[in-house]
């Protein structure tokens, strides 16, 4: 029963994780006085990208076609053990923290390899700059982490979760772990997902490469990690133990929770530019102190 | 001054004996160089005027005296008020002459182009490269504005890669972008020499469009090149065939009744309106700054409808006339555009707002690909980007014809950073709107202007405006069965091309699209 229910939950959330980004970009739109595409966008692109042929540089490795593979298994091996809206089951053997942040960063090992695997000169530069970030926002998300985690006395995430309220530490960490957020989902201010200047991307210069099946995987999984990170914030910032509620509208609950935060990540990005490239650093070191103030409020006891 | 002063002082200077000079229309002196010192007599020209190259090109009289014409183009505005052509020729059966790109960089690109097209070598130019006709795929040995070239008739020659100018050492690598870009833009290759991030090196080629525009002018009527004209450059589709009239009005001595100069005026303003704010908007949208982007894009798009319900065309297409503006204005074309200029004002303000009121777009502007006053004028950098970097010049103060009775400032910064060249936009865009109310108030009760076809005298001259991002000038010889014989042209790309490659030097490869779109610089324009 147990198993069932981590699959379909995990299901549901892989069949929805496409959606928020077709509503954030919805929201920006109608912000913008533009009419857009519908939110069910990004499944038409995934279904299109699927039925279509590939290309593949022939001074390509293995590596290049495998990654798409191995960054998509990672993602979903990482939500498989974030739980999302709590059932009123323990999941203690499920779900670990620290296990997610690194199958993420195990899959983002491998689409850096693959930028540089074509010898293309954007691929080397978005590697080159996804690894620069990275450095800074994996230290941002594991004091975050260690914050919640204190807070619950286990790394467990569903501990985590079943907390009866909020306390000022989590919400602390909450914020910084938002702080990482926008950078890991290449988002305004630290990276564009909508620019078409191939010299100023991150993320999507390491996937210049890829088309057909393997871009609509690749892309996949950056809806799927998008949803890990909402997901997190969401049971972070608003624990459901606040809400004694049976687990249908916990559910309903949930989706408010995730929408919500689409809405302030659009609102974000429509209302600031982009940084300059170093100019992140300043950005995700504030996102760093922040993440330690955290872990200090966490040990005097709030 | 009077311009003969001026060239008593240059006679000094050069020591070269008397100078045979003619004066040509209101403000054009040719002056023919004397054996052997052109080169001194152009750098006299350049240091005394202070003026970069503005033009320098050939003309083939090979028919005639077997010479080509060299001309050398100085823009005394602040001097005296006149254009000075310093002119000597060239035998056809030893076509080569002394490079002054050593003296004056400014006319480095003019001498490869001379190079190209008409096979005239400058010698000692270190850059012995070709500039439009690209190597791989035009071969060796033809000259397209020989009068001797005909349409189809390329020869079969040797062909061979171009050589990219190589920076080597430790660490330093290169990214080579274009001539296929994601946008819609026109081709150009970017090649970066960086060291990690910053840029140490960007050499940008160009001329992947090159239509031969200049060989298309000859052997017309200059009334069938008037929509030639509108498509040299898109989007300075007014301030071309402008130059375009005012050179054939000029050799012609047309006068163009006050009526029509007002309304050229108030379209070239209109001109400079609509791309400023697609330009502020771009700039904006190149930071990812989208809001501001979406609001200008709004505002250029009724600044194109605005266009389209004065004139019938979006694009100011098919407005201008050979001797006015082909006709008068509607009966509501006054209370249209004011109403219009009133919209667009509001608009304008809270886009100005927004942009230098928000913090991470200043952080992104500011400081941002600085080109320095020195450099640019090395370079010759004209029109809207000199202006951003301090150097005042602005054919609608130079030479202002109908804007002298027009009251408005010419813009000026001094930094030469991003945020200079949008200022300059923004002074210039509140300036347009003023002026394009002067004009109104002016045209009120004038007579209908003139449209005048009978062009058909011979002779030469050189038509001018400033358009939106600089001087556009055309050169013009007509013959004596009243045929174009050589137009030569000239669009502010071609100058300030450079002046992108370095603004660039020590900025990040990130923030390059920023810069470039500050300049924002025509492929067309420029691949003529």
């Amino acid at each position: 029963m147990r198993t069932l229910i981590i699959i379909s939950q995990t299901l549901l959330l892989i069949a929805l994780a496409p959606l928020l980004s077709g509503v954030i970009r919805k929201i920006k739109n109608n912000i913008r006085m533009r009419k857009g595409p519908g939110i069910l966008q990004p499944y038409y692109n995934f279904f299109k990208l699927l039925s279509k042929d590939e290309v593949i540089s022939e001074n390509t490795s293995w590596l290049f076609r495998a990654a798409p593979y191995v960054v998509l298994s990672s993602t979903v091996a990482a939500l498989l053990l974030v739980p999302a809206a709590p059932f009123g089951f323990g999941m203690d053997l499920m779900g670990d923290f620290i296990v997610v942040v690194f199958l993420l960063a195990l899959g983002r090992f491998f689409i850096a390899l693959a930028g540089l695997d074509a010898g293309s000169a954007f691929g080397g530069m978005g590697s080159s700059r996804e690894m620069f970030l990275s450095s800074l926002v994996e230290p941002v998300m594991l004091l975050a982490v260690f914050t919640v985690s204190i807070n619950s006395g286990s790394t467990n995430l569903s501990a985590v979760y079943s907390a009866p309220y909020l306390r000022l530490s989590s919400l602390i960490a909450g914020v910084a772990l938002f702080i990482a957020a926008i950078a890991e989902t290449s988002r305004i201010p630290v990276d564009n997902q909508e620019t078409h200047l191939e010299l100023t991307m991150v993320h999507e210069a390491m996937v210049l490469e890829y088309s057909g099946k393997s871009l609509a995987l690749i892309e996949l999984a950056s809806h799927i990690k998008q949803i890990i990170f909402f997901t997190l914030i969401a049971n972070i910032l608003f624990p459901a133990g606040a809400m004694l509620a049976g687990p249908a509208l916990n559910l309903v609950l949930f989706f408010i929770k995730l929408l919500s935060i689409c809405a302030i990540v659009a609102i974000i990005e429509v209302s600031i530019a982009k940084m300059r490239l170093f100019r992140v650093v300043d950005f995700l070191s504030f996102g760093f102190v922040i993440s330690v103030v955290a872990l200090l409020v966490s040990v005097m006891g709030f | 001054m009077d311009y003969k002063e001026i060239l008593k002082n240059i006679e000094g200077i050069c020591g070269a004996g008397s100078l045979k000079a003619v004066a040509n229309g209101a403000d054009e002196v040719y002056v023919e160089a004397p054996a052997g010192s052109f080169n001194k007599l152009c750098h006299a020209f350049h240091k005394t005027l202070n003026s970069p190259v503005m033009m320098f090109f050939a003309v083939d009289n090979t028919a005639g005296n077997a010479s080509y014409r060299l001309y050398c183009v100085f823009s005394g505005a602040q001097a005296c008020g006149k254009w000075f052509f310093v002119y000597f020729d060239v035998p056809e059966n030893k076509p080569e002459f002394n490079s002054i790109a050593k003296e004056i960089f400014s006319a480095s690109l003019f001498e490869r182009e001379m190079k190209e097209m008409f096979g005239i070598i400058p010698l000692g130019n270190p850059d012995t490269r070709r500039l439009h006709l690209h190597p791989e795929v035009w071969p060796k040995g033809n000259y397209p504005l020989r009068k001797s070239f005909k349409a189809g008739s390329l020869k079969a020659g040797e062909k061979k890669e171009y050589v990219f100018g190589k920076i080597e050492g430790d660490g330093i690598f290169e990214v080579p972008v274009g001539p296929v870009h994601a946008g819609i833009i026109g081709p150009g290759h970017f090649r970066f020499s960086a060291a990690g991030e910053p840029i140490i090196n960007l050499e940008i080629r160009l001329g992947f469009t090159h239509r031969g525009v200049e060989k298309l002018f000859e052997g017309k009527k200059p009334e069938e090149c008037l929509a030639l004209s509108e498509c040299a450059s898109g989007d300075s589709v007014f301030a071309h065939s402008l130059a375009f009239c005012g050179a054939v009005e000029k050799i012609n001595s047309i006068d163009v009744p006050p009526g029509a100069q007002y309304q050229r005026c108030i379209f070239l303003e209109l001109e400079r309106m609509y791309n400023h704010v697609a330009d502020m908007g771009g700039i904006a949208i190149d930071v990812g700054f989208s809001f501001p982007s979406a609001y200008a894009s709004t505002m250029k798009e009724s600044l194109l409808c605005l266009n389209e319900k004065l004139t019938g065309s979006r694009y100011l297409k098919g407005i201008n006339a050979i001797g006015g503006t082909g006709k008068s204005p509607d009966k509501n074309f006054l209370a249209d555009l004011s109403a219009g200029l009133d919209d667009i004002t509001q608009d304008f303000n809270s886009l100005k707002e927004m942009l230098l009121s928000n913090v991470s777009f200043m952080d992104r502007a500011d400081n941002t690909g600085i080109l320095r006053k020195k450099t640019a004028e090395d370079l010759g950098v004209i029109g809207m980007p000199a202006r951003a970097s301090g150097i005042p010049n602005d054919l609608r103060k130079d030479f202002p014809g109908v804007y002298a009775k027009m009251n408005f400032k010419a813009a000026k910064q001094n930094k030469g950073d991003v945020l200079a060249r949008l200022n300059v936009r923004f002074q210039e865009f509140e300036e347009s709107i003023s002026i394009i109310r002067q004009a109104m108030n002016l045209l009120h009760g004038d007579g209908v202007p003139g449209n005048n076809t009978g062009a058909g005298k011979p002779g030469f001259a050189l038509g001018y405006c400033e358009g939106w991002r600089g001087p556009v000038l055309y050169w013009l010889k007509i013959n004596e069965k009243g045929f174009i014989d050589r137009c030569k042209i000239v669009d502010p790309s071609f100058h300030n091309w450079q002046g992108l490659s370095y603004a660039v030097l020590g900025e990040i490869i990130p923030d390059f699209p920023l810069c470039n779109k500050s300049f924002d610089l025509s492929y067309s324009g420029n691949d003529l």
